[in-house]
């Protein structure tokens, strides 16, 4: 309930800052570049949406700007974009190097930046950033896993055996999911076999590839963390062949949660199939982003430096009744 | 009257097609017109940028050229960007972070926190030029020895090379970006010292005035050609075409190392999918420089304006605001348009040359004529 009240309240903060602090005619005749690498998952596709229909609203010209995966093209797009004469650029870089190289391009031209959910790796340029807590989400997902670990484990007396479907470890966002992933896990060892990597790269045919040869090498594996919703129709394929997707409640059935929170997972989630998911809330951090871009292009500040945490939350089994609509993957 | 006329009018146009210069002349017109209409074409800073996306790609675009001339083709050149790309920064980079790189192989043997661990930076950025054109030489001669020995297919060669050359460089870094490269490397790519010229834009001018000299003043130059043109006519007049093959593939490589040096140093990274998705710019400026996909026709001038138009191409595209689809439609009509051009030109070309003909013939007889 308390955490319910908090959210609320900054929900309401942000709309406040957004709507409140940047008025539609202070902004009109203002240029901002969105450039985003691809929208290959549910939740850039969103997010895309949620970003184009605020600047929209508020009366912004958007310069909208596809790189196709390729960090050079990006690069190129935003110093196009600073020659058209923009006020702010907005990106979902490539990866966090990337971010880094065009957050400076940024800084040499006197244009403020703002990155959206995917962190630059290092903190040598001056940028706005909007990131959830994956660590906290992370871990606050797996606890919720592991207390339906030891309940089986209870009842059975076997050790569980974990795996991780790691992301690209370039992007920090993959870094602090897995280190949420072992920080709970860590909490019960004595519940749990060693850990299994998988890596995916973010890329679901790597997953598929790499996942099969980790389950048929270790077939025990029953507790099962994805670093990104948009793999569990890859876990699903390599599951459902060898008996082993099946719902909650089911002897065979392998525990299992996400991270990002989208409709796909919100589906699974209802319908039992998975246990939980860690959800990013996208439209707080679409509008926080644009909020602060937007006040500090009004302020003239060309290197507004912050960095702003979407703190999120874990949607499962336990809490689905009440939080079921607070995803924005079942909005 | 208007018959002569319309003559007039097709004799210009043949002309203006036929000559060295029509890239350049359309690239000219294209931006005076789209200039009217979107007047941040020709401020400074988009000049700027222009530029500076223009001289990697014409490094590569060169050496794409040496290889069209001779009637083959590379497509090896986007796996040798990102496995050149990583092999260089490996050499010169100065910190990484061990929680990313301890998954690579180089990992505690070439790769420790501290980079490479050179301590000089000016030798660490000589050896890791030095060994980037070593790399890329071996590679073109590898592309040529299988090429030109082995007689195998120069396709399915650069194609396997392209495939092998990506995976190794993803699994050398585990697929991670090399960081921590010094300030000195990065202006390479980066700052300009003069108006749209940065270091590496001097580099890319002293290749292309190399490979004009060889091309145009040299025997080896002729050669090329010649296998271009008719390999087997340029193998019984005693061309060594299994050299001029290697040749080709060697100059290539090498030039497509320097086009990796500034993408890389303009990145302030090495990256193992570098230049991934840029196979169709290399070839596309190319072939619209008005380089010969039949081989035995083309030029360094020719691809400098193939390649200043491929850049203003995208340059414009991007100030109209058209989708990613949009622009990728008009680039690949762009290449279409141009390769329909370099047929015609053939015809044209030939046409000419059996006119001329005709009329030497037709000189020759009636001299003979009167002297009967």
């Amino acid at each position: 309930m308390k955490k319910t009240v908090l959210f609320a309240l900054a929900i309401l903060m942000v709309s406040l800052l957004a709507v409140g602090s940047v008025s539609a005619q202070d902004l009109a005749g203002k240029k901002i570049a969105f450039g985003y690498q691809d929208l290959e998952t549910e939740f850039w596709v969103a997010g895309h949406k949620a970003i184009i229909e605020s600047l929209t609203e508020a009366g912004i010209e958007v310069l909208e700007y596809n790189a196709n995966e390729d960090a050079n093209k990006q690069l190129e797009q935003v110093r196009d974009a600073i020659a058209a004469g923009v006020d702010g650029v907005l990106i979902i870089p490539q990866d966090g190097d990337s971010a880094v190289t065009i957050a400076k391009e940024c800084n040499k031209a006197g244009v403020p930046i703002a990155i959206f959910n995917r962190p630059p790796s290092s903190e040598d340029a001056n940028n706005l950033v909007i990131v959830a807590d994956n660590k906290a989400i992370a871990e606050e997902t797996v606890d919720y896993m592991v207390s339906e670990a030891q309940k089986k484990f209870e009842a059975t007396g076997n050790k569980l055996t974990p795996l991780i479907i790691v992301g690209d470890l370039g992007d920090p966002n993959a870094v602090y999911r897995k280190e949420g992933f072992y920080a709970a896990v860590e909490k019960a060892p004595e519940l749990f076999n060693p850990v299994i990597e998988v890596d995916s790269k973010w890329d679901a045919d790597v997953t598929l590839t790499n996942l099969t040869a980790a389950v048929q090498a270790n077939p025990e594996v029953d507790f099962l963390f994805t670093s990104s919703d948009f793999l569990f129709p890859v876990i699903q394929a390599v599951l459902e062949p060898l008996g082993k997707w099946q719902k909650v409640g089911h002897e065979d059935h392998v525990i299992m949660g996400g991270l990002d929170g989208d409709k796909s997972a919100g589906i699974l989630i209802d319908e039992g199939w998975i246990d939980g998911t860690g959800v990013q809330d996208l439209y707080y951090e679409a509008d926080t982003i644009l909020a602060a871009l937007l006040d500090a292009i009004l302020a003239g500040e060309t290197e507004p430096n912050e960095w702003l945490a979407d703190p999120g939350f874990a949607l499962t089994q336990g809490n689905l009744a009440e939080r079921h609509d607070d995803m924005w993957g079942n909005k | 009257m208007q018959k002569l006329k319309k003559n007039k009018l097709s004799q210009i146009l043949e002309k203006l097609l036929l000559s060295d210069y029509f890239v350049l002349y359309l690239s000219i017109v294209c931006f005076l017109i789209l200039w009217l209409f979107i007047p941040v074409l020709g401020s400074q800073r988009n000049i700027e940028n222009i530029f500076s996306n223009m001289w990697p790609l014409l490094a590569i675009a060169i050496g794409q050229m040496f290889v069209l001339l001779i009637g083959g083709i590379d497509l090896s050149q986007v796996g040798l960007i990102g496995f050149l790309s990583v092999i260089g920064s490996a050499v010169v980079c100065r910190k990484l972070n061990p929680n990313v790189f301890s998954n690579s192989p180089l990992w505690g043997k070439v790769l420790f926190e501290n980079g490479s661990g050179i301590e000089s930076i000016p030798l660490s950025i000589a050896l890791s030029i030095l060994i980037m054109l070593l790399f890329a030489v071996l590679i073109g001669l590898l592309n040529g020895l299988l090429i030109s020995k082995f007689k195998m297919p120069n396709f399915m060669v650069t194609l396997v090379f392209q495939m092998l050359l990506s995976a190794v460089a993803i699994f050398l870094t585990a697929s991670e970006n090399i960081t921590g490269l010094p300030d000195a490397y990065i202006t390479i790519g980066n700052d300009n010292v003069f108006s749209v010229f940065s270091i590496g834009s001097f580099i890319v001018i002293a290749q292309c005035i190399a490979a004009h000299f060889i091309l145009s003043k040299t025997k080896l130059g002729k050669w090329i050609y010649a296998v271009g043109m008719n390999p087997k006519a340029s193998r019984i007049s005693g061309i060594p075409n299994d050299k001029i093959v290697i040749f080709v593939y060697i100059a290539i490589a090498f030039s497509t190392a320097i086009g990796t040096l500034l993408y890389t140093t303009r990145m302030m990274a090495g990256r193992p999918t570098l230049g991934a998705t840029i196979l169709m710019d290399i070839i596309g400026a190319t072939v619209i420089g008005g380089t010969s996909m039949y081989g035995g026709k083309g030029k360094v001038t020719g691809t400098i304006f193939g390649v200043l138009f491929f850049v203003l191409l995208g340059n414009v595209l991007n100030h109209m605001r058209l989708n990613y689809a949009t622009i990728n439609i008009v680039k690949g009509a762009a290449i279409m348009v141009a390769a329909y051009i370099d047929v015609t030109r053939m015809k044209l070309s030939k046409n000419i040359l059996i006119a001329d003909d005709k009329k030497e013939a037709i000189h020759h007889f009636q001299e003979h004529e009167k002297e009967a």
